[in-house]
């Protein structure tokens, strides 16, 4: 490599240090100079409280992700192994609930299966996933479900196809080739999707908040809880210690079971070959593969449909009307169109910084290839950054800074941007892992300068890769509710936000208006991410 | 390779009138072909002529649309890849990663449920017979390019099959221990008996190989026989360009002949015109590119003692042996 473009690396690890490492550590040590070790240890084995919240995010989390393997292994399969018309178009559409905003996810579980659900109405049994814990995993569960099911079509698509025949032909049984050759990447695939779920579903804020009150609070819940509104910042900046020191080795875990899913992955020269829907097996995985599908569009459809028809009676289409009404104005304190307005400036700006960050890493990565692991180390780091912990830490140390709440928006799309780093960057990473150099040296000896070689060569590799990036993070963004939460005034409210006050103010029909919106908007995203055609990569 | 067919002997494997579709396109038509045990077929063809599908049809990794396959007269229709006792090596050794050569190679009569010490027996005379032993701890990882396909012979030989399928095994190996290579796997799988289908592309190492020969082209086997006369004797224009004929339009077909069988008078002489491209070394002598007024490349071998046209020049080209092909209907 002849290029020189190191300290092009320069603007991500500076903007993830600003925003993200350095608030955090100055929360952590404001919260110890505070209170100090001892206080420190006190408040987590003292308080009943943050006992019982950090138990309910390791219950919440555990089963989740448990469960979520267990539905989501046998469609990953189906779904790694075989080929089948649609496949692309599955794989893509699983996609769906990751990209949904959390807090529509939870007013969907409200629709099938609250007080008046679809589903629960007809089968009232299944009114306890309406309430409480089952409610949590239940929401929970829309999301992690899809996310195991792509990570273990991924595990079995890092299987060669050549050793597989190779073992058939030495004499392997199809179950043997499972144990021996393609099995192990299976289970590495679900167990990455397991612990990413269980980092999701232990830091999860609207579920607990709204499924089922206090007594569920996660960590991240009691948090935001001891800071606005037990007045206890100390506190709170303690237990975030406690939440991060505990997130470590779940992420730690999830970091290593990726680099060897990738390892593996890289490691295979020729792509499987999938196999024929031909066996009762195989019959068997199509078929819970498409019931989770439809339960999934069933979900969607409810939302949509409740959105537009609530429960009470009223015009089809009402409440979507008074959502942009005078009505909503003065219970929001601001237009919806306003509201709208917020999401999508907040959400493009976070996606343009994301892209503009990925553009110049790629540089980097292309001048000093061996930066590539701890650079992508290191935009991780946000993983372990729990959305709460960041709004926290902006709020205590970037606010004051800026000049309080009347920059507030200057945060919501720093934290928005920081979140989505990781998984957005993933996108970019894979297509700029494989570049070869020998394009940018020909652009390089024909006299271009190695920026331009870079622009010329490198770049236009990997747009799909950059336009996927992009629209993650917009529609990470757009569906973003806990930091924003923790940091929005009144004037800055977006979508998720307004969903969550409308359900606050018990305007159920308003907010059920206001998710169908935010569900129509984040589907459309989906819509581009789709055309942009991209592998589902986290 | 001096291995004689036993005519005697009854084929191992049979492959009668195979045809396959890869979705709905054709890639095989009507496929036939017998191979003896001991016997070493080497099938030759273009890329995409179907070669591969052949393979994987015939170890059931693919199915036929129409045709059978026997081993030792037994149908396989509807026998799975895992009993089929039919060996595939391929282009990649295929090492399980993770696993050291002795487990590799024990892999086989492992999963065939074979006691242990059979199984262990099998390994370390298979490895001897491809001259592996030592290698035994080794991580396939650390082996070279030539290491890993000989592993992979001893890998299948443990297994005990009686067809072995190569498909371009020796395509991905250096020139210098190739040629090394195909011997020792031609006089390995012939000690045991083994009918062998060896895929390639390569018209010299297929003819090398070959006890016979068969070409394959547009999915369609064109002739199977005895090296010598396939080359010599090629059944239509097709498989003589595929065996490196020159090829020339002439009245209502064609005239073939062997780069070789060709010399380039001066101007003047009879013949047909043609202009010179290019002149080059190739150690017997030179190869020479030329161009004819119809405008097809053809390439004249000539001796060391010959005088070298340069390029641009024209020349009279004629040859001494040719064959003629007709246009079909």
């Amino acid at each position: 490599m002849s290029l020189r473009g190191g300290w092009s690396v320069l603007p991500i690890v500076g903007y993830v240090l600003l925003f993200a490492l350095l608030p955090v550590a100055l929360l952590f040590g404001g919260g110890l100079l505070a209170g100090g070790w001892a206080g420190w240890i006190d408040s987590l084995t003292q308080s009943p409280l943050n006992r019982q919240a950090f138990e309910n995010s390791l219950e919440q989390g555990a089963l989740s992700a448990a469960l979520a393997v267990a539905i989501g292994y046998p469609a990953g399969v189906f779904l790694g192994r075989y080929t089948w018309p649609g496949r692309s178009a599955v794989r893509a559409f699983l996609l769906v609930p990751f990209l949904l905003p959390s807090i529509v996810v939870v007013l969907g579980i409200l629709d099938l299966f609250g007080p008046s659900g679809t589903v629960s109405s007809a089968l009232p049994a299944l009114g306890v996933l309406g309430h409480g814990l089952p409610a949590i995993v239940a929401a929970n569960l829309v999301f992690n479900v899809p996310i195991v099911i792509l990570f273990t079509a991924l595990g079995c698509e890092s299987a060669s196809a050549e050793l597989e025949e190779s073992a058939a032909t030495l004499g392997a049984s199809p179950a043997r080739a499972y144990r021996d050759v393609w099995g192990p990447g299976s289970w590495l695939g679900a167990a990455a999707g397991g612990f990413l779920t269980f980092l999701f579903s232990a830091v999860a804020f609207a579920t607990p908040l709204v499924l089922c009150g206090a007594r569920c609070y996660t960590v991240e819940a009691r948090i935001w809880y001891l800071d606005q509104y037990g007045f206890d910042p100390t506190g709170a900046a303690l237990l975030a210690l406690a939440l991060f020191l505990f997130l470590v080795i779940p992420t730690a875990l999830y970091l290593l079971l990726l680099h060897r899913l990738r390892s593996s992955s890289s490691s295979v020269r020729t792509r499987p070959r999938p196999g024929r829907v031909r066996s009762p097996l195989a019959y068997a995985l199509a078929a819970e593969t498409v019931a989770l599908l439809g339960a999934i569009a069933f979900f969607l459809g409810t939302v949509l449909y409740r959105s537009l028809s609530p429960p009470g009676g009223g015009t089809f289409g009402a409440p979507w009307t008074q959502l942009f009404g005078p009505t909503a104005t003065n219970l929001l304190g601001i237009p919806l169109v306003q509201v709208l307005a917020n999401t999508l400036f907040f959400a493009a700006v976070a996606a343009t910084i994301v892209l503009l960050l990925g553009i110049v890493a790629g540089y980097a990565l292309g001048a000093r290839p061996r930066l590539g692991t701890g650079l992508s180390l290191y935009v991780f780091l946000p993983l372990l950054i729990s959305p709460v912990l960041l709004a926290f830490s902006l709020a205590e140390f970037w606010r004051p800074v800026l000049g309080g709440e009347s920059t507030v928006w200057i945060l919501i799309i720093v934290s928005q941007s920081i979140l989505a780093l990781p998984f957005a960057l993933q996108s970019l990473q894979i297509p700029l892992a494989g570049l070869s150099p020998s394009a940018r040296d020909s652009a390089r000896v024909l006299g271009a300068p190695s920026w331009i070689a870079y622009l010329d060569t490198d770049l236009p590799r990997v747009r799909r890769g950059l336009r996927t990036a992009g629209l993650f993070a917009f529609a990470l963004g757009l569906g973003e509710f806990t930091a924003t939460y923790f940091l929005v005034t009144p004037n800055f409210t977006t979508l998720s936000v307004a969903v969550y006050d409308l359900q606050d103010l018990r305007q159920f029909p308003l907010a059920e208006a206001a998710a169908g919106l935010l569900l129509v908007v984040s589907l459309a995203v989906f819509a581009a991410v789709n055309y942009g055609g991209p592998r589902a990569e986290f | 390779m001096g291995v004689l067919v036993p005519s005697s002997e009854p084929p191992a494997l049979e492959v009668h009138d195979l045809s396959v579709s890869l979705g709905r396109t054709p890639v095989l038509d009507s496929v036939s072909f017998e191979v003896a045990p001991g016997e070493l077929l080497s099938l030759m063809g273009p890329n995409g002529s179907g070669k591969t599908t052949l393979l994987r049809a015939i170890v059931g990794l693919e199915r036929p649309a129409r045709g059978t396959v026997r081993l030792d007269g037994r149908d396989l229709r509807e026998v799975p890849v895992h009993r089929r006792g039919i060996g595939l090596l391929l282009q990649e050794a295929a090492l399980f990663p993770r696993r050291t050569v002795y487990e590799n190679v024990a892999y086989g009569p492992l999963v065939q449920g074979r006691p242990l010490a059979e199984a262990d027996t099998e390994a370390h005379q298979a490895l001897e017979l491809v001259r592996m032993q030592g290698f035994e701890e080794r991580d396939p990882a650390t082996l070279s390019g030539g290491e890993r396909q000989r592993v992979a012979l001893a890998r299948t030989i443990a297994a005990h099959p009686r067809v072995v399928l190569l498909d371009e095994p020796f395509a991905a190996i250096d020139a210098g221990v190739r040629a090394g290579l195909r011997g020792e796997f031609r006089h390995v799988l012939a000690e045991r008996g083994i009918a062998t289908v060896h895929v390639t592309h390569d018209r010299e190492e297929g003819l090398f190989l070959g006890d016979r020969v068969a070409i394959l082209l547009g999915g369609r086997l064109r002739t199977v026989g005895a090296p010598a006369t396939v080359h010599d004797e090629p059944p239509d224009v097709e498989t003589a360009r595929f065996l490196g004929y020159n090829v020339l339009p002439e009245g209502a077909g064609w005239v073939a002949f062997r780069p070789e069988a060709a010399r380039l008078d001066p101007v003047g002489s009879a013949g047909p015109s043609v202009e010179v491209l290019a002149v080059g070394f190739t150690g017997r002598g030179s190869l020479v590119v030329v161009r004819s007024t119809s405008g097809e490349r053809l390439e004249v071998e000539l001796d060391r003692a010959a005088v070298l046209p340069r390029p641009g020049e024209r020349r009279v080209l004629n040859w001494e042996r040719s064959l003629r092909f007709s246009r079909r209907a």
